[in-house]
Order: C-alpha cells, then structure tokens, then sequence
C-alpha cells in the first residue's frame, strides 16, 4: 500500500517523535495499518461481531444484515436456488447496510517475521518499515553489482571481450575498490538487518577465490571459547591456504592478524616462515618485527622458535662477514636486555640468550663479550638467578676449552685451573653481599664440581658465617646455605664428629627447619 | 583454612557448561589441554575415594555421583576422537583440524586434495586427547576395554618416533618434510613416555619404538649444577622441568615393569638425587605476605631486589619463624623467586615421585604449603589464581587441586580423591587409563585378562 503522507521521505525523517505521534498513517505499526486496510474491505458489523466477540451479541438487524452478507460471498451464493437468491437480495435491500467485500486476507501480527533482535516487524512503525524496506532494496542492488563485478572478473581472466565496446574486458584496481566499498557497505547492512555478520576477509574481493573451511565441531563442545570478533572467520581462511599450501603477501598478513590474536598458535608461526622464504622476504625485517611482537606477548614460546629459525637462515648470510656478525650480536642483544628491562628471568629469553651464544660465538669477554653483560645483570640484582644460570652456562660450556658433552652436575677436566679460581672468588665476593641469597651458594658449589675440587676447599670460607656452633650463647649463623654446605664438607670428609652436629642443626631432616631457615631468605628476597 | 569444596565444583561445572571468556582465545590452539583440565578436576571432586573420608565413619558412605556426567561421556569421547589425525596422532584443537580436500576457485570452488599437514599433530594434544580417553570411559568393564577403539595406535607411534631428535630430545610437531620443530623442552619428554606408555610402545618392536636410551641420557644432561632439572642441558633449573624429568623416567619404567629392577631408568637419568632432593626441598619457602591483590607484586618485588645490605639475621631470629601457628609456605619454581601455585604441584609431584622409589627421601612440609594455597591463592569464586589475589583459572586450578591431593597422599584432603601424582590424574581415573590399555595387550594376555 502506497503512503498516504504526501510529505518526502526526508522531510518526515526529521520531524520530532511527538509529531509522529500525531501523524497517524505514520506512527501507526505495519500491523495497524494492515489491520486497518482489511477494516476498509468488509462491513462494520463484521468487525464489531469479532471484537464483541460473537454474533449473538449484535443486533437484530445486524445478525440479519451479517447473515445475507455471508451468504452473498461468490462461493456460499452458488449452494442457493435462484429462488433463494431473489429471496437474499430483496433481504440485503431491506436491510439496507454496506456489503463491501474484498480480496486481502485478515492479517497477522507476526506475518512480516523478526528482526535481528528478535523483534516482530509487524510492530514497527509505518517510518521504520519503510526504512527497512530502502535498506533491502540497497542490499539488492549492491549484491547486483557485485554480480557484476564477479562476471566481469571472470570475462576477464578468461579474456573475454566485451561486444558492446569491441575491447577486452579488464579489471581495473577502481573496480576491486569499488566492490571491497560495496562488501563493507553490504555488510553493514546485513549485519543491520538481519544480525549476518561479515568479517574482514569475506568482505575483501581479493579473497573471493578462496572458500573457508570452518571449524568442524558439534553445538555445546567441551572448552568452548568466547572468540574475538573475526577470529573464527581468519581463522577459517588460514586453514584453506595452509591446506591448499598457498604463499603470497596475503597469507603473510593473515598470519600476522591471526598471531596478534593468539600467538600460541603452533602452525600459524611454521607457516608464517615457509611464505616468508618463499616470497624471498628479507629476514632482518622479519626479525625488527618479531622484536615488537615478543614484546607485546612476554610469555609466548612460539616466537623464539620462530626467531631461533631466522637466525638459523640469517646467520650463514653473514657468517662470512666478523662485521656484520658483530654488528647483529649487538642489536640482538638490545633486545633480549629489552625483554629484560620486562622481566629479567622470562625463561624463553634466557633460553634464547643461550642459544644465540652459541650460534654466534659470543663466548670470550671482548667487546660484546656476553660475560661483561652477565656481571652487568648480576651487578643490577645479585638474587637473579637466571642470570647466575647464564654465566655458568658462559663458563663451562665454553667450546675454547670444555668438552661440549659434559654434564652441569660433573667435573670437566677440561676447564683451566685459573677460571674455576676466578669463578670461586666472584662467587665468594657475590656472598659476601648477601650471605642468605641461595644463588651463589648454589653458583660455588656448581664451580667446585665442575673444577673437580672438594667441597672442603671452601670450608674457611663457609666457616664465616657459621660461628660458635653448638654454642648455645655464642652461637651465630649468617647464613643457612653455609650451614647446609659446611654439613656436606663434614660429610665428604666422613666426619661423624662436628659434623653430626652441624647436620642436625641443619635439620636435613628438612621440614620445619629448612622452611625456617629459608624463611629467612623469602623476608630478605621479597622485602626487597 | 578448608577446601573451599562447594565453590572449586561450582567452578569446574562453569567451566564445564558454559563458554570460556575471550581472554582463553590465546589457548585456543591447545583446547584438548582446557577440556583434560576441567574433566580432570570434577573427576577429582567426585571420585568414589573422594568420598571416603567424610564424617559418618561409621557407615559405608555411598560413592558419590560423578560430576562428569555419564549421559556426555559418548559425546566427550567423539570430541576428542574428531581431533585425531588421519595419519596418527591427536591435534591440539578442533581448530587445527584440516579437510581431506580444499575449495578454490573465482566462480564454481572445484574441491582438490589439501597438502600432508603433519605439523598440526600436536604432541601435548596426543597426551591429553589419550588420558581424556580413559577418563570419560565408564567404570563398567565394557567402557573401559572399549575406551581406544578408534585410536590410531600405529600411526601415532610412527609419528611419536619421527619427533625424537638424534640427541634424544623430543620436539613439538613433526613437519611435512620430515624436520622438527619446537623447543628441547623437558615437558615433551613427559608427554612422549606417557604417551608411549599408553600406546605400550615397548611391545611393538625397536623399529617403532622410540629411542628410550637417548632419552634418558637427554634427561641426565639437563641436570643443572644446583640439582635441579632445566629445559635442557645447560640450562636454568626450574621446578616444573623437574616433575617432567622425573615423571618421564617413572613412566619409561613403568612400561617396562622389570621387577628386577623396577627404578632402572629413574636410577640412569638423575646423576645426582641427593641434590636434586636438596634443590626440590629448598623450593618451599615462607610466604610473607604480599598485600592482597597488588597485582604488580612480582615485577616490583623482582625490581626492588638488588644491592643487598640485608643485615645477616642471627640464628634467635630465625628461631622465632619457625612452624608454630599458621605458617605459609608457599613454592617457587626457581630460587627466588616468588610463590605460585602450580609450584606446589610441580614440587610435591616430583618428589612424590621420587619418594615412590626411592628410599629416604625428604618430604615438604605439608601443612605450611596445604594452608598457603587454601589461605592465599584459593579464590573465593572458587578455583584457584597463581598467586594471592590472581583471579582462578583452569591451569592453577587443577594444579592446585592436585597439589593438595598429592601432598595428602593416603590420608586423601577432605573432599578431593586419592591421585596418581605420575599421570597427574585422579586414582580410580588413571587405573581406568591403565585397564583400557589392555586393548593393545598382545593376545596371550588379553585372553587371560578376559577370562
């Protein structure tokens, strides 16, 4: 049914709510207005027997009038004699009411279906409708135009010439454009109209060769997660070029947008570097990226594998050059001391650390010597035990003299005497910083495996902070590690006397007194 | 403190029944990994041992209800069986589970093989696609004889094979072209010897069997010089490293099961117990109470160490601290470092599993670590954060739970079941997987296990 209201549709846009209100045809609902078309084809006593609610509660001559015009409906007519016609009519004269017929059938209220908030359109007003009814017609003719589009993609790549114009068809950057305004377009509208939701992959044409493959799972599966917008649409486009094993700049961008959503991710990173040698990519550049990327996800694992794989293939590109391999220790180590300045224990970064010594040969203490970086760190925060782990690791698996076979927790013979006396002592001056930190402790008894010495070569030096023992008076202990170690030097010498005593005073029972004792170490280390 | 029981089985049946937040998209790969987690804790909660320390000692308590319900342990089951791979192995996430033909194409998408994706077998999603397995099978002995039907048993141990390096490591996923990838990380060795375990590995022949020897002397490398174990060799000890070394060399002898020698591989893979045991002890420490819900807590306490001019405490100070009233004793994984939760599992669990073993080995001091976890880090949503004030999710929460039921040991906490600490799965459940092994038992034993 056409509007009644003569005003443009603009103009009645702008009038005020309370205006509306006044201007029936359109504030009425699509329903009311239905309701009240199918009013104007049939008698009013028809409508008023329905809404009293039965024929008996109308008047005589409105029963009378009610019955000849149901009678005179084409089908009912045909059932009576041509007597019994002349009878109605002459009936229908006297009774003398309206006897309007007509073709639309009585309306329903849910009829014009829901909106995308479940919403029953038949209640919205003449205005929204027909609002919603422009929009329809747009999303029609936009999927048009792209049909459009489509037809003349395909004319082209077969090329095809267009008979009209005599030229061949092409496809011009401005048509894909066009048709990537128009997806956005469309889906906005269909996201409006009818809640379909259109991501960024499916609304882009460059990605109309590629057909997703969903994610195949039951309604209501265990561990189900509340994805991000678009990630179940990027993560369906990258299984269907993982699977067709497509490499292209799009893919790489797809793989970046799915890493900034889950960097976990395990293939997405393999993936992400199999396009990247295909396309030839520079792999410093893929590194400067990475670096802004670990920095964002601190606990990701994934990324120092990735990166582990660039240095792999990067580095036999400038192994030729001291240089250049200087050059890149630096900048690498500016950013694992940025990963630091974070979190100067992430594990992957020491992990990391470890690796890129050896594959780069940062071993010896020259100009970007690894261990002047150590002390460095341990200078900074002598409890960071990474960083002690970090220099042991500098030390003993040195390739200048160690076996690279020899395990942490074994004497190699092939460390020189002067560094096991050099690691003694920086252990030993470290101590004496911080008696009850457990890391040097730990660090000297590590050094004196390692350099095949007995454990008693410290004794005196342990002794320090263990006085008067047994002394109940006098008794004084600095430090529960040295009591622990002086009760292993005891124990290495086989003496039962002394150091009987020192190992039930150091409670090798553990329980109660170890927590006790180390208690003390929590409050130091965590009170700062 | 108690164990917040009512809560942690509210928590785990949320996680259970309704969709996990957004902030999970990035486990999204290892969705195999949230579903062992959640069906492990309300398995854990209901157990029939869980029952058995109730009040009415006097009468036989009835065995409670099973919080995973049987009328969805066939759906569960098909779940997991559709992450399988159509070579062999598990993927870690119905995500990562690709077509057998792919779409391409401007106009009519004509279908074509997709390429071998190897790469999206995930090791840990084998392991926990297969502990799953037994759990969701029935108590019945139908259910739990039938639990592998399904299982590519042959295919998944050709793959566990190719993903052992030749220093005896193993990596995350094998790739098309036959390389490795992923760290040399001392949790693969766990998850391939349980695997293995399951799959019984050791009965199929030295040509599909993993190389267990190069395994073990991987394990001996890492080996720090503080005893305790790291990723690899040479690297920085860390407690959940620890569990993973000793739990895979427990679980190369189970399957071994040489009554002459029952701890061989355990024996052959630690060069030094004695210290792993002193590293292991010296991981529980007292908590001292960091303000609640300061949730920069760790990064200003790792910043504001340093320069120490801690006066030394004198030995009556350190007297004063000792374990009378309600001391915390929370678990670190690397020295210091502050208190976690799961550290209290990784720490319990590794030396549960030496004790088992082994003679004279040194216990942690359960009360001070059971009242830091119920004080400090039990949320009151339910579940448990990893540290005080962190809110609950999955990971902390089963690991809390299991460190609690671990350091318990027979006595059982009150309310949770008795646990196997090497499969990291409650009791009644990990004898489940056990039985439901008998499916690949060679036929003699079969037999005379079915008669």
């Amino acid at each position: 049914m056409p509007p009644k209201n003569n005003k443009g549709g603009a103009k009645a846009k702008e009038t005020s709510e309370a205006k509306q209100d006044n201007d029936n045809s359109k504030s009425q609902t699509v329903f009311e207005r239905a309701q009240a078309a199918y009013d104007l084809t049939r008698p009013p006593y028809d409508k008023e027997r329905e809404e009293l609610g039965g024929l008996h509660k109308l008047s005589t001559v409105e029963k009378t009038a009610y019955a000849s015009w149901f009678c005179t409906a084409p089908d009912e007519l045909n059932f009576l004699s041509k007597k019994a016609q002349k009878e109605l009519w002459k009936q229908v004269n006297e009774t003398n009411r309206p006897l309007r017929r007509g073709q639309i059938d009585q309306p329903k209220r849910d009829q014009w279906g829901k909106d995308r908030l479940g919403r029953n359109i038949g209640d919205y007003t003449v205005l929204q409708y027909e609002r919603r009814i422009e929009k329809q017609a747009r999303l029609t003719g936009l999927k048009a135009l792209g049909r459009s589009f489509a037809s003349k993609r395909l004319y082209a790549s077969r090329g095809l010439v267009d008979s009209s114009t005599g030229e061949k068809y092409t496809l011009t950057e401005e048509d894909i454009q066009a048709e990537r305004d128009r997806r956005m377009e469309m889906a906005a509208l269909k996201k409006d109209l009818y809640g379909e939701k259109m991501g960024p992959y499916s609304t882009d044409p460059e990605w109309d060769d590629v057909v997703p493959v969903p994610q195949m799972e039951p309604e209501g599966a265990l561990s189900a997660i509340a994805y991000p917008e678009d990630y179940a649409e990027s993560m369906s486009y990258l299984r269907a070029v993982m699977a067709a094993n497509e490499h292209s700049p799009r893919c790489l961008r797809l793989t970046e947008h799915i890493i900034s959503m889950n960097p976990a991710h395990y293939t997405v990173w393999l993936y992400r570097f199999a396009n990247i040698q295909h396309l030839d990519m520079p792999l410093l550049d893929e590194i400067q990226w990475l670096n802004g990327v670990a920095l964002d996800f601190l606990k990701n694992y994934q990324i120092w594998h990735h990166r582990q794989l660039l240095v792999d293939h990067y580095h036999p590109i400038i192994a030729g050059s001291p240089d250049e391999v200087k050059r890149f220790a630096k900048s690498e180590r500016a950013f694992v001391m940025a990963m630091f300045a974070e979190d100067a224990k992430n594990y992957h970064v020491w992990s990391y650390r470890q690796y890129l010594t050896r594959k780069l040969g940062l071993w010896e203490n020259e100009e970007h010597g690894e261990l002047d970086s150590i002390e460095g760190m341990i200078d900074d925060d002598v409890r960071n035990n990474s960083a002690w782990s970090h220099r042991f690791f500098l030390v003993f698996s040195n390739p200048r003299y160690a076996n690279p076979d020899s395990q942490a927790t074994e004497a190699d013979p092939g460390v020189p005497a002067d560094i096991v006396d050099r690691e003694v002592a920086y252990a030993q001056a470290k101590i004496q910083l911080a008696p009850q930190n457990q890391s040097p402790w730990n660090y000297l008894r590590g050094v004196l495996v390692k350099g095949g010495r007995a454990l008693g070569s410290v004794k005196g030096f342990a002794e320090q902070y263990v006085q008067n023992l047994g002394d109940v008076e006098k008794e004084e202990v600095l430090s529960s590690h040295a009591l622990e170690l002086l009760a292993d030097i005891y124990e290495e010498a086989g003496d039962k006397g002394e150091g009987g005593l020192v190992l039930a005073e150091a409670g090798r029972e553990v329980g109660s007194h170890t927590l006790r004792v180390l208690g003390v170490e929590a409050e130091v280390s965590e009170g700062g | 403190m108690e164990l917040q029981k009512a809560r942690h089985v509210q928590y785990f049946q949320r996680c259970y029944t309704t969709v996990l937040p957004s902030l999970y998209t990035s486990m999204d790969s290892n969705r195999l990994l949230l579903g062992y987690f959640t069906l492990a804790g309300l398995d854990l909660l209901s157990s029939p041992s869980s029952a058995s320390a109730s009040a009415n000692a006097g009468s036989a308590p009835a065995p409670p209800q099973s919080l995973v319900p049987a009328a969805d342990r066939t759906r569960l089951r098909d779940w997991v069986l559709g992450q399988q791979h159509r070579n062999g192995g598990f993927c870690g996430s119905p995500g990562h589970v690709q077509p057998d033909t792919v779409k391409r194409g401007w106009n009519e998408a004509v279908p074509y093989p997709a390429v071998n994706d190897t790469e999206n077998v995930s090791l840990p999603g084998t392991y926990f696609a297969l502990l799953t397995l037994g759990l969701v099978a029935n108590e019945d002995a139908d259910s739990v004889a039938t639990a592998f039907r399904g299982v590519n048993r042959i295919g998944t141990l050709r793959w566990l094979k190719r993903l052992q390096r030749p220093d005896g490591s193993f990596g995350e996923v094998v790739n098309a072209d036959g390389s490795i990838s992923g760290g040399r990380d001392m949790r693969y060795c766990y998850m391939a010897a349980t695997i293995r375990w399951v799959l019984r590995g050791n009965e199929v022949g030295k040509d599909l069997d993993i190389d267990v020897d190069g395994m073990v002397q991987h394990i001996r490398k890492s080996q720090a010089y503080d005893g305790g174990f790291a990723e690899s060799h040479m690297g920085e000890s860390q407690a959940g490293y620890a569990y993973c070394a000793v739990a895979a060399l427990s679980m190369l002898d189970l399957a071994a099961a040489d009554a002459g020698k029952p701890n061989r591989y355990l024996q052959a893979g630690i060069s030094n117990t004695a210290a792993m045991i002193r590293w292991l002890v010296s991981r529980q420490i007292v908590y001292t109470g960091i303000e609640e819900g300061d949730s920069d807590e760790e990064e200003e306490e790792e910043e504001e160490e340093g320069k120490d001019d801690t006066p030394a405490v004198p030995t009556s100070e350190m007297a004063s601290l000792s374990v009378t009233g309600t001391v915390l004793g929370g678990f670190n994984g690397r020295p210091n470092k502050v208190a976690d939760t799961c550290y209290a599992w990784w720490v319990a669990g590794a030396l549960h599993v030496l004790s088992d073993a082994l003679p004279e080995v040194a216990s942690l001091d359960r009360a001070s670590g059971r009242e830091f976890l119920l004080q400090k880090t039990q949320s009151a949503y339910g579940g448990f954060g990893k540290d005080a004030g962190s809110p609950p999710d999955l990971f902390h929460s089963y690991l809390g739970l299991a460190a609690l039921a671990t350091m318990a040991g027979e006595k059982t906490e009150e309310g949770l079941g008795l646990f196997d600490v090497r499969l990291c799965l409650g009791k009644e459940a990990a004898s489940r997987v056990d039985r439901a092994r008998q499916f690949w038992a060679p036929a003699s034993e079969s037999d005379t296990a079915d008669a």
